[in-house]
């Protein structure tokens, strides 16, 4: 476990901000509620194996006691780092991304079931969007309850979307919950 | 206090008064030691750089409020100085600039001592001391000699020169000369080592000169390793680890990493090896310490503040009014299509100007 140096901070941020915008300081500045100390501290980014791991202070104080080589995962794992030196983000960062988005999808129940599949969202199962989202913008997908799904990018622009035909691709899709079950080993 | 005329030398920007006199030291104690106090004033860009310096040892509680009152003496005077400069400054006739009137000032009158230290004689080489034996004595060498073979002046050293080593055409063999061997080689390899033997001896010479601690300033201001004439520092001597880990950081940043080298006894192996990153520690403190903070602030900070641009809602201005625009050209479309001729006009309704709450300049952060 180690923290993380300035280049790839600056990744994982990026990638963040695309999602956040602004509320991104919340997340870097989040004070925690976690550990029995009376002063909680806050949350920070720590890198074990190329994953890398959202985590209350107080845990990594105690995760210290753990061998490197025993030590699985700590905190929630935002993302991971490719052999080739770039970040993707992965699912389970999923609740810390939807408490902050700036964009957002609802989904029909139609289409639900094929985004959880994998399959990008079309713009005939898009129940509401936000406003101002640009292409290439990160965008968060819930379910008419509410319900985070999992997150893409933007393919077009709110304005373009009112006036595309029903079988165009909104939301690139990047990852869904459904990878809980699909993809249960690579986590 | 009456008008005294003061010496004012503008050259060093300097004001003297001759009538002034400072108190005598009150001798009253036996072991006394002679007292020098001399002020020296020197006013520089009007700053009051007022010392004195005073060979008096002894912590007497007279002394002390004697030097106290010296003090005050001083200042007063000094600033009556320094008014006298300033008033001097002013009159002397002045030129406009863009930053202000400029004046020259005049040469200056008086002689100061010299501030630093005059320099030490460098020891006479071994050269000098058999010249001086021998009474061997320096002349003073013309730069164009008059060449016999071509018949011309040719400089005596540099491009050209008079009897330059290469210009030899042919060198006649001698007795004692080996068949296998290269006169021109020689030659040249005689020249070479004449060339190491005096640079040996100049380095020699100037070994004894810094020794004394009178090397030539040129190089003395070259060799940082060495200390300033004058100053008490001591040069800083590398400790032995500090030189075996240099050399060990140096033996492997050959092409192959140092591998094929021989390794001399007692070489120590680099101490970082393979590729050296240096991480922040992982807790700090209890937590995240301060240096990761900084990190991340620097960067959170340069992420925002690069895409603050896109803070502004212009792009939403656009938007509301695309909407708005196309909802007007539909309700119209559909008026139109309904519309009713005759007497019955709808009524075009003035441009109607709603209270827009989008103004290019607000920033909006969701």
């Amino acid at each position: 476990m180690r923290p993380l140096d300035e280049s790839e901070t600056t990744q994982v941020f990026e990638k963040l901000f695309k999602f956040t915008g602004n509320n991104l300081k919340n997340i870097v500045d989040n004070p925690s509620h976690e550990g029995p100390e009376p002063d909680p501290g806050r949350y920070c980014f720590r890198m074990q194996k190329n994953r890398v791991y959202y985590v209350s202070e107080s845990l990594v104080k105690r995760a210290t006691n753990v061998k490197r080589d025993n030590l699985v995962s700590l905190g929630t794992q935002i993302g991971k780092f490719t052999k080739g030196g770039k970040f993707h983000l992965t699912i389970q960062c999923l609740n810390l991304l939807a408490a902050n988005a700036k964009h957002k999808v609802w989904l029909k129940p139609t289409s639900e079931m094929s985004f959880l599949y994998g399959n990008h969202v079309l713009k005939g199962g898009l129940g509401r969007i936000t406003e101002n989202i640009v292409p290439q913008d990160g965008v968060v997908v819930f379910s008419m309850a509410d319900v985070p799904l999992g997150f893409g990018i933007a393919a077009k622009s709110t304005q373009d979307c009112r006036k595309m035909d029903p079988n165009g691709i909104v939301v690139l899709h990047q990852a869904d919950i459904g990878e809980y079950l699909r993809t249960e080993d690579d986590l | 206090m009456g008008e005294q005329q003061y010496e004012i030398d503008l050259g060093n920007l300097m004001a003297f008064d001759p009538h002034h006199h400072f108190p005598s030291l009150p001798s009253s104690r036996t072991q006394q030691r002679f007292l020098i106090a001399y002020l020296k004033l020197l006013v520089k860009q009007l700053f009051l750089e007022a010392t004195y310096c005073m060979g008096k040892v002894y912590s007497n509680h007279s002394l002390k409020i004697f030097r106290e009152e010296l003090v005050k003496e001083c200042l007063q005077k000094g600033t009556k100085l320094v008014q006298a400069v300033a008033d001097a400054l002013f009159n002397l006739p002045s030129s406009e600039d863009r930053d202000g009137p400029i004046v020259t000032l005049p040469p200056p009158t008086t002689r100061l001592p010299r501030e630093k230290p005059l320099p030490k004689k460098t020891p006479p080489t071994k050269w000098e001391l058999f010249a001086k034996k021998k009474g061997i004595v320096q002349r003073k060498k013309d730069k164009l000699v008059y060449d016999e073979q071509t018949g011309t002046w040719k400089r005596r050293h540099g491009y050209d020169r008079v009897n330059d080593d290469k210009d030899v055409p042919i060198i006649e063999a001698k007795l004692t000369d080996e068949p296998g061997e290269d006169p021109f080689a020689k030659r040249r390899a005689e020249k070479k080592q004449r060339v190491e033997k005096q640079e040996k001896h100049r380095l020699q010479n100037l070994k004894q000169a810094a020794k004394v601690g009178a090397l030539p300033s040129h190089i003395q201001l070259a060799a940082t390793a060495l200390p300033i004439t004058g100053t008490q520092a001591a040069p800083r001597k590398a400790s032995k680890n500090e030189l075996a880990n240099v050399a060990g950081m140096a033996a492997t940043s050959t092409a192959s990493g140092g591998k094929f080298d021989k390794k001399l006894a007692g070489e120590k192996p680099p101490k970082h090896e393979g590729k050296y990153r240096k991480y922040l520690p992982v807790v700090e403190g209890s937590g995240m310490g301060s240096l990761e903070k900084q990190q991340t602030e620097k960067v959170l900070s340069k992420l925002i503040s690069k895409n603050s641009h896109e803070m502004l809602n212009v792009e939403k201005a656009v938007n509301m009014y695309n909407v708005k625009k196309d909802k007007k050209r539909r309700n119209q479309q559909g008026k139109s299509s309904s519309s009713t001729f005759g007497k019955l006009k709808p009524q075009k309704k003035p441009y109607k100007k709603t209270s827009s709450k989008v103004s290019p300049y607000k920033g909006k952060s969701k």
